[in-house]
């Protein structure tokens, strides 16, 4: 291949990769210091510190982070429980089909069809009143607007169940290790250790990659906490997004900074999570 | 490196070139004062204008796609396209369009009042003055203060009145045969009824606590003049207070609030909130008609009042289509089109248009509307309406709101 | 390994309800409390759905003209410059530069380039929304390229041009067959990406350009379940279909 076709291609790339994110960061940057910004009063670090020492902004990354671990962490434990246990269904009939479906659904509709089944005054509200399991509509547990936020944590867990189970039937083929577990066995180990010393780490190391990606996914979403959230604590996109629209038009700088600190908190974690530089093989 | 740097520039070059495609549309300048209304309507003949309006009413949006758009596509060969946005959603859509230079703006007319007019006179972001330029604003009802000013505004022609309304609270007569008319009694009942009450964390629940603000300042014209950030804090420190210690018994617990008037509106109808709140004072007519309401629907208003206002139509200083958004907006006041807006069949918003200035015939179809069945009639409503008091307020509320009460923990019992 | 025959059962209704669900929300008018299902199920609202003035019609045509057209831009490019990166010696900052855009939640993203877009004046155009879509799908295509690009391809791409095929016919000829899969993959995903995207479309569309994520948003705020179930419905649709064809292109593991 050429080396002018190369660059090219790379220039292409970059152009359409690099440049955007230099334009966008640089204007953030600057509006977050107040250099640019129809009222901006020049450079300033007031905004800086009004967002790291204000309580609500820590408060709602570390809401963020934490139900997209918790949504994470479930749902990889019940997709890694389908796999071992079940993957035999998984691989052929309907069930084989069935499981991509979930992958056609968008956020926003998942999130419609969980106010609508959760809600107060949803669907599963409305059965369990008319089977007698509860008296009144109250008494139905709060799984919308609440304060864990339940409702985004089950709908991502619900989007995310049948991609694992994919990911995981598909890395299981790849690495192998129907091979790999019965040389495991024949080398002695117990039906135990083949299961947590062979299969779940392997699955789990090869996977890490695109689970650490859907981790930030989760970590970023917007259409779930904007139609299934509350007003407070609210996850970073919300946040930035509210305060780029707020009333106070002197204070949206505030959105920038918001954008900035999580795009770092992003690099760094993909840095740490996903780069390996020592073994080329392993991602 | 010199190819690397070529291709990169021709690349970069590429980017832009994707871009500019809108160079032929003409920059938004101003509509020359010395064309008469005929030539202006020659101008808007073809064009497109573009609105930008709470779409969160399906009444409002069929009356607009429906009846408005259809019209002044017949008779002014106008094209009137709507997009979803109200008050902060319109002024940070501006600003950024002012930040980034841009010549022509995305909108040609908004709905706008209040702090959204007087944040977009701020930054210069309307133009004007041009409702006097309108043939139709000779019916305008100019010396009724709810309409000529506009959060104790001067409109100065920058905005052109279209509708007004009076907030009202809606109960079923079923499940609450007597609501409560005072504020005292309000909190008793809503301790009576914990999880049945809120309010919305938007435009009408900050207008509800405009009229709870007023009550703390001893009546109705409490909060008129311009804003006192002494008599702001004086009166919503206690108002605060009043509520915090009431979050306990609001729905939710008082640990959320409703984003929008629709949701509560369902709420409403399912029986999870024994009140809801509207804007519209129509409201309780048009949703008892589309089944959403129960037919035992009934809407008032408190003894210490609510907020009446009226709500306008502005141009952006940037638009690219003056002419046709004056176009537009002149059909809009027109007798015909408030006329069919106030029918309470269609969506029963308050007209704006002085019934004495009209010719004889039209005074007589509007006399002749059959009124509303279920809400109160607008002449009971007035003797306690409140008038919208300094745009400041409301900024400072949608402010205060979130740090004093959606940050701040609820109280324990 | 034993066979629960219960599991596939359980399975199969835990995926099919919602689906289902949303069907009977899109069908019926009125769903007053405390009935389970909603109410007068007609096939009204879809035949009032296509008339002129609820646009979903225009809302269907415009999500899928711009997911196509995203969708063959980013493949296409894609395709070509992940030959470029997967050559390179700093492979792997390249690729990590290619994450950013495609984790960082694109409405903060569109928040940062609204500026650019505004500058540009295709803010609130379709071309806008279509630039925004594609600055998330060609970092994806690019990633799920760069793994085609191995030594293994790039000697077949070798042996091609000494057998004496010019770039064009080794293109034409030998590369796109072989990779003709993961094109289509690359293809259907990224069509999905700008398919199912609102934050935003939202945002630098000005609420202008109505696709049908944003339909579906208007009419959740406008508490408008049938409408909105509606909309939901006709999102699920090419995805469900895609999945007819062949299941492989609605799931796609990136890798480096």
């Amino acid at each position: 291949m050429k080396k002018r076709t190369l660059t090219a291609g790379l220039a292409f790339f970059l152009c359409w990769t690099a440049l955007p994110l230099i334009l966008g960061v640089g204007y953030a940057l600057l509006y977050s210091v107040g250099l640019v910004g129809l009222l901006s009063e020049g450079f300033t670090l007031v905004y800086w510190q009004r967002v790291l020492t204000h309580a609500e902004f820590w408060v709602d990354l570390g809401y963020s982070l934490s139900l997209a671990a918790g949504a994470m962490l479930l749902a990889t434990g019940i997709a890694l429980r389908l796999v071992l246990k079940h993957r035999h269904s998984f691989k052929q009939g309907l069930l084989s089909y069935l499981i991509y479906l979930p992958l056609a659904f968008p956020a926003v509709v998942a999130a419609f069809l969980t106010f609508q089944l959760l809600g107060p005054r949803g669907f599963f509200s409305r059965i369990a009143l008319s089977a007698g399991l509860i008296a009144t509509p109250e008494q139905f547990p709060a799984m919308i607007h609440d304060s864990w936020g339940t409702g985004i944590l089950l709908t991502h867990m619900a989007m995310a169940v049948p991609f694992l189970v994919l990911l995981f039937i598909h890395t299981w083929e790849n690495e192998r290790l129907d091979e790999l577990g019965q040389l495991a066995q024949t080398l002695g180990a117990a039906r135990r250790s083949r299961t947590w010393r062979v299969e779940v780490p392997v699955l789990i190391r090869s996977s890490r990659p695109t689970l650490v990606l859907y981790f930030l996914f989760v970590v970023g979403s917007y259409e779930i906490p904007l139609l299934i959230g509350r007003e407070s604590p609210q996850m970073v996109s919300v946040l930035a997004i509210r305060k780029l629209q707020q009333y106070d038009l002197t204070a949206r700088p505030e959105a920038y900074i918001v954008v900035l600190i999580y795009l770092l908190l992003v690099a760094v974690l993909l840095r740490t999570l996903l780069v390996s530089p020592t073994n080329p093989k392993q991602p | 490196m010199k190819n690397f740097t070529y291709t990169l520039f021709v690349c970069f070059c590429t980017w832009l070139l994707f871009g500019c495609q809108t160079a032929s549309k003409n920059p938004g300048s101003s509509v020359s004062d010395s064309l008469s209304w005929e030539e202006i309507e020659a101008a808007a003949k073809g064009s497109t204008v573009h609105l930008m309006m709470w779409q969160g009413d399906p009444q409002i949006n069929a009356y607009i796609n429906e009846f408005v758009a259809p019209q002044v596509k017949a008779r002014y060969d106008i094209e009137l396209k709507t997009a979803n946005g109200q008050g902060n959603v319109i002024v940070s859509a501006l600003l950024a369009e002012m930040e980034a230079g841009k010549s022509s703006s995305e909108l040609d007319l908004v709905w706008i009042n209040g702090e959204t007019f007087f944040q977009l006179r701020q930054i210069n972001g309307l133009y004007g003055p041009w409702t006097g330029r309108l043939p139709n604003a000779a019916y305008l009802d100019l010396d009724n203060p709810f309409i000529r000013y506009d959060f104790q505004q001067e409109t100065d022609g920058y905005e052109c009145p279209w509708g007004t309304v009076q907030q009202l609270l809606i109960y079923d007569s079923l499940r609450t045969p007597a609501p409560p008319r005072t504020r005292q009694e309000l909190e008793a009942w809503v301790k009576a009824h914990p999880g049945k009450f809120t309010i919305p964390n938007e435009f009408t629940g900050m207008s509800s606590l405009k009229a709870l603000l007023a009550d703390f300042g001893g009546g109705r014209e409490s909060l008129n003049g311009p804003f006192s950030e002494e008599k702001y804090i004086r009166l919503s420190t206690d108002m605060w207070a009043f509520l915090n210690q009431l979050r306990p018994y609001f729905w939710q617990k008082g640990e959320t609030f409703p984003a929008g008037v629709a949701p509560m509106h369902q709420m409403f109808a399912s029986g999870e909130l024994d009140f809801t709140l509207s804007m519209n004072d129509c409201e309780v007519d048009n949703k008892i008609r589309q089944g959403v309401f129960p037919a035992s629907a009934r809407a008032y208003v408190p003894d210490f009042g609510s907020i009446r206002n009226a709500h306008y139509l502005g141009i952006p200083a940037a638009s690219a289509n003056k002419a046709a958004a004056m176009v537009v907006a002149n059909f809009m006041i027109s007798p015909e089109a408030q006329l069919q807006k106030r029918n309470p069949e269609v969506w029963g918003d308050g007209t704006i248009l002085n019934m004495e200035a009209l010719p004889a015939d039209w005074q007589e179809k509007f006399s002749n509307q059959p009124g509303r069945k279920f809400a109160p009639e607008k002449s009971q409503l007035l003797p306690r309406a409140i008038q919208e008091p300094a745009p400041e307020y409301m900024i400072r509320l949608y402010e205060d709101f979130r740090t004093h009460v959606i940050e701040t923990p609820v109280p324990s019992l | 390994m034993k066979k629960h025959p219960f599991f596939g059962v359980v399975v199969a209704t835990a995926i099919l309800s919602p689906l289902m669900l949303l069907g009977i929300f899109s069908i019926g008018k009125g769903w007053p409390f405390p009935k389970i299902f909603p109410e007068n199920w007609s096939l009204q609202n879809w035949s009032d759905a296509f008339t002129a003035s609820s646009g979903l019609g225009q809302s269907l045509g415009l999500s899928l003209g711009i997911g196509a057209c995203v969708a063959f831009l980013a493949t296409i490019s894609g395709f070509f410059s992940a030959r470029s990166l997967a050559k390179s010696s700093r492979k792997n900052t390249w690729l990590m530069l290619a994450y950013l855009p495609y984790v960082l939640s694109p409405v903060m993203y569109a928040a940062c380039l609204q500026v650019s877009f505004l500058f540009l004046g295709i803010s609130g155009k379709i071309t806008g929304v279509m630039l925004g879509h594609f600055l998330l799908a060609y970092p994806f295509a690019v990633i799920l390229f760069t793994g085609f690009w191995n030594a293994r391809m790039e000697a077949m791409a070798q042996l091609a041009a000494t057998l004496g095929a010019n770039p064009v016919s080794s293109y034409l000829k030998v590369l796109f067959p072989v990779a003709k899969g993961v094109l289509f993959v690359c293809f259907f995903q990224t069509f999905l990406l700008s398919w199912f995207e609102y934050g935003l479309t939202v945002l630098i569309g000005v609420g202008k350009v109505p696709t049908l994520t944003v339909k579906v948003y208007q009419y959740v705020t406008e508490a408008n379940i049938h409408l909105a179930a509606l909309a939901g419905c006709l999102l699920v649709l090419p995805p469900t279909l895609m999945l007819w064809i062949n299941k492989r292109y609605l799931f796609t593991r990136i890798t480096l």
